[in-house]
């Protein structure tokens, strides 16, 4: 067997997967009313194209924009719009939102059958990808036909789907490359095939051996596509990262994976990408996982896009304990939530609920340069002295350590033994360097 | 059920079990090896260093920050670490007066006029240490009458191992065996080097430091003791190497951030031991070299700044 593929610096924090990762995937309940953001991806917002008091139909379109960088978004449910009002979505932004009530009834997505994948072009699937509203599912929900669109100077070669899932707690993409692993595959050939390249590598940490096998025993006949084992340590599902385990080759500042002739898909996404080419079905739906230790019974749900989370978790038996912070997304990345009405967007990949005695909510202290930022660092900057320059407005310095290069995983405010909150810096660093260069 | 707890803070929401004050307690866990030898050997003398400095730094780091209206810092447990670093660096019997002089500058002077933990580009036991060894002339004339115990303060007296290496006779020196588990002459830490790599190695276990700076500078200076004449594996041993090397140079705040500037760090500070041991006075060779060391590293930290991730090396 091949070695274990990772990458350098990062951390092991505690998984915790064992909540949910053996919990079959099953469907939540239709709530009565879903909200549903017109903005629910990296680019330009979308225009409703429904009013108050109009009949929609689950998978209807339901908003769209004209730019190049951006993704329709479909109704969830079939019922009547109840209007469309700004609301405030999980990281805390008022958007633009359809609010639906649904009908008591929800009927079954009507597949289409017996399409023919193979004789797909590149050109369909993309087209495909677009009017489905996909983006991606991991977490930053890029929009997917933007993506498979590389630059005609830069072609691809190498489609990496990322089954990783690096991020504590949460097991959807585990569940989905059990339970749909098929559909996963002809996901991941569409993938190859919208982007010319000659290989399909996926990569998968070595705590989801199952999941491994499965993939590996259906792929034995397939010479263009393998499954790599990789080390358990966060963050090993970064794009970036991933990219240089897999093959190699470095990602440089400032680029994109097309630089090095790759292209990195999330496993949902592929998914997503099979349930559009194959049936017909724009992305409503997606999988979320419930968990923590604030949660009855933890779950993997199939969740309609706009469910609000307080609905998620009492279909997970409710809370329990004390519960201190309700994290949208993963523990490391995601955002916590002052109450639980925000709504799952096509990027929510967890709800994670931690409780007052599994949570440590430090003060910031000062920093005593230890230096386990710059080691835990997977992107090998100095995130003190980005911390540093940011606290005195020095945002030029703050550049020349790195802030733009970083992709705010977090390691380095995990290992702090100060409680520095690094990463909020570097946001801030972020946008003051970015108002600077557009002077 | 009420969701009226909830905090909402920026990511990540998970982090270590490390802390600034978990740390400090680590450190003097891995103190307490040599801190008991020091006792069986130097009884109630070592029980009175332990006691003055450490007292002395709380008081003056809880009086600078009154005085400074700011919050108290004592918990993070940093005052009672340099306290007991300081007494150890101290021989017994040395008059009360010269360890509080050498606290107040550790703390008051070293440590928060400088803006307090983090902030100090030298390590405040050594300086403290440093500054009373040079101004013990004048501080014994000044303070004869006071004395507590008897005897002044002099780092060679009596003849501690450190004389051995000067004179280029270490083969009359003690032995090495002596040397790693029981040799009493000099500083109240000096009671066997294998008491003080035992807390190292707990520190290194723990990750509150890392294996660098302690490797490089006892390779350099058991490489270059040879090379300048001298008996290496006894140059490691003897005097405040060891403690030096595991528990002061490896201070987070006065030494370099990257592996390669705590790899010069290192270098700097093990050339400087064995010129200064051999070429030089031996009492405080340890401690002139680390604050020589520490000097460099604001530039260290600029100049061996890691590479990005992708970055190409500039041609």
């Amino acid at each position: 067997m091949a070695e274990i593929k990772t990458f350098k610096g990062g951390i092991h924090p505690s998984y915790n997967k064992e909540l949910s990762s053996g919990k079959s995937i099953k469907d939540a309940p239709v709530p009565w009313e879903v909200i549903i953001p017109l903005q629910q991806h990296i680019g330009a917002p979308c225009e409703p194209l429904v009013k108050a008091g109009d009949r929609v139909e689950a998978g209807q379109r339901i908003g769209e924009a004209e730019a190049f960088v951006s993704a329709p978004i479909h109704s969830s449910v079939s019922g009547t719009v109840k209007e469309v009002a700004e609301v405030t979505n999980f990281t805390g932004a008022r958007v633009n939102s359809v609010i639906i009530t649904a009908d008591e009834g929800q009927p079954d997505f009507a597949k289409k059958t017996g399409k023919d994948l193979e004789s797909l072009t590149d050109k369909e699937i993309r087209e495909i990808a677009k009017q489905a509203g996909l983006v991606g599912m991991g977490g930053a929900a890029f929009p997917t036909h933007v993506k498979i669109t590389p630059p005609k100077d830069k072609p691809v070669d190498t489609v990496i789907i990322n089954g990783v899932e690096c991020e504590p707690f949460l097991t959807c993409d585990h569940r989905l490359m059990l339970e749909r692993t098929d559909d996963l595959i002809a996901g991941a050939k569409l993938l190859k095939k919208a982007v010319s390249a000659s290989r399909v590598i996926i990569g998968i940490e070595a705590n989801k051996m199952d999941a491994i096998d499965a993939l590996r025993s259906k792929l034995s006949s397939e010479p263009d596509m393998s499954v790599e084992v990789m080390e358990v340590k966060y963050p090993e599902g970064a794009e970036k990262m991933l990219i240089f385990a897999l093959t190699g080759r470095k990602v440089p500042p400032g680029k994109l994976p097309s630089e090095v002739g790759c292209l990195v898909q999330n496993v949902g996404t592929a998914i997503a990408l099979f349930e559009a080419a194959a049936w017909g079905k724009p992305l409503y739906e997606r999988i979320v996982t419930v968990t923590g230790p604030g949660v009855r019974e933890p779950s993997n749900l199939a969740v309609r896009i706009g469910t609000p989370i307080s609905a998620l978790v009492d279909a997970c038996g409710g809370f329990v304990g004390n519960p201190v912070k309700l994290i949208i997304g993963g523990p490391m990345t995601g955002w916590a939530q002052a109450d639980a009405s925000a709504s799952v967007v096509k990027g929510t990949s967890g709800i994670v609920v931690m409780t007052s005695d599994t949570v440590d909510i430090g003060e910031e202290m000062e920093c005593v340069r230890c230096g386990k930022c710059i080691d835990a660092c997977p992107m090998f900057l100095s995130p003190n002295f980005i911390v540093q320059a940011a606290k005195r407005g020095q945002w030029d310095k703050a550049e020349m350590w790195g802030a733009l290069d970083c992709f705010e995983c977090g390691c380095c405010s995990f290992e702090c033994p100060a409680y520095i909150p690094h990463v909020e810096y570097v946001r801030k660093a972020k946008a003051e360097i970015a108002a600077l260069k557009k002077k | 059920m009420a969701l009226n707890n909830l905090v909402v803070t920026p990511p990540p929401h998970l982090r270590s079990k490390e802390q600034t004050a978990v740390a400090m307690r680590d450190v003097l866990i891995a103190l307490a090896p040599v801190s008991i030898a020091a006792l069986v050997a130097f009884t109630y003398n070592a029980l009175f260093n332990m006691a003055i400095c450490v007292a002395s730094c709380v008081f003056f780091e809880w009086a600078a920050k009154k005085i400074k209206e700011q919050k108290s810092s004592i918990t993070d447990g940093s005052a009672v670490v340099t306290g007991l670093l300081l007494a150890l660096l101290f021989p017994a019997k040395i008059q009360w007066f010269n360890m509080i002089i050498a606290s107040f500058v550790a703390i008051v002077i070293v440590k928060e006029l400088m803006g307090g933990i983090g902030r100090n580009f030298f390590n405040p036991a050594l300086f403290g240490f440093a500054f009373v060894l040079i101004a013990s002339g004048w501080l014994a004339s000044w303070t004869g009458s006071m004395g507590f115990l008897s005897g002044g303060f002099d780092g060679v007296q009596g003849a501690t191992p450190l004389v051995w290496i000067k004179a280029g006779l270490e083969s009359q020196g003690p032995s090495y065996l002596s040397l790693l588990f029981a040799n009493y002459g000099g500083a109240i830490s000096e009671v066997g080097a294998f008491w003080i790599l035992l807390g190292g190695a707990y520190l290194i276990y723990r990750k509150v430091i890392s294996w660098v700076i302690p490797v490089t500078i006892l390779a350099t200076v058991f490489v270059l003791a040879y090379i300048v004449g001298s008996d290496g594996l006894y140059n490691i041993l003897a005097g405040g190497v060891m403690l030096g090397a595991f528990f002061m140079a490896t201070d987070w705040v006065s030494s370099p951030m990257t592996v390669s500037g705590q790899i010069i760090f290192g270098l700097i500070i093990g050339v400087c031991v064995v010129l200064i041991r051999v070429y030089g006075a031996p009492a405080g060779a340890v401690a002139y070299s680390i604050l020589i060391g520490n000097c460099f590293v604001p530039l260290l930290d600029k100049v061996l700044k890691t590479r990005r991730f992708g970055e190409v090396a500039a041609a």
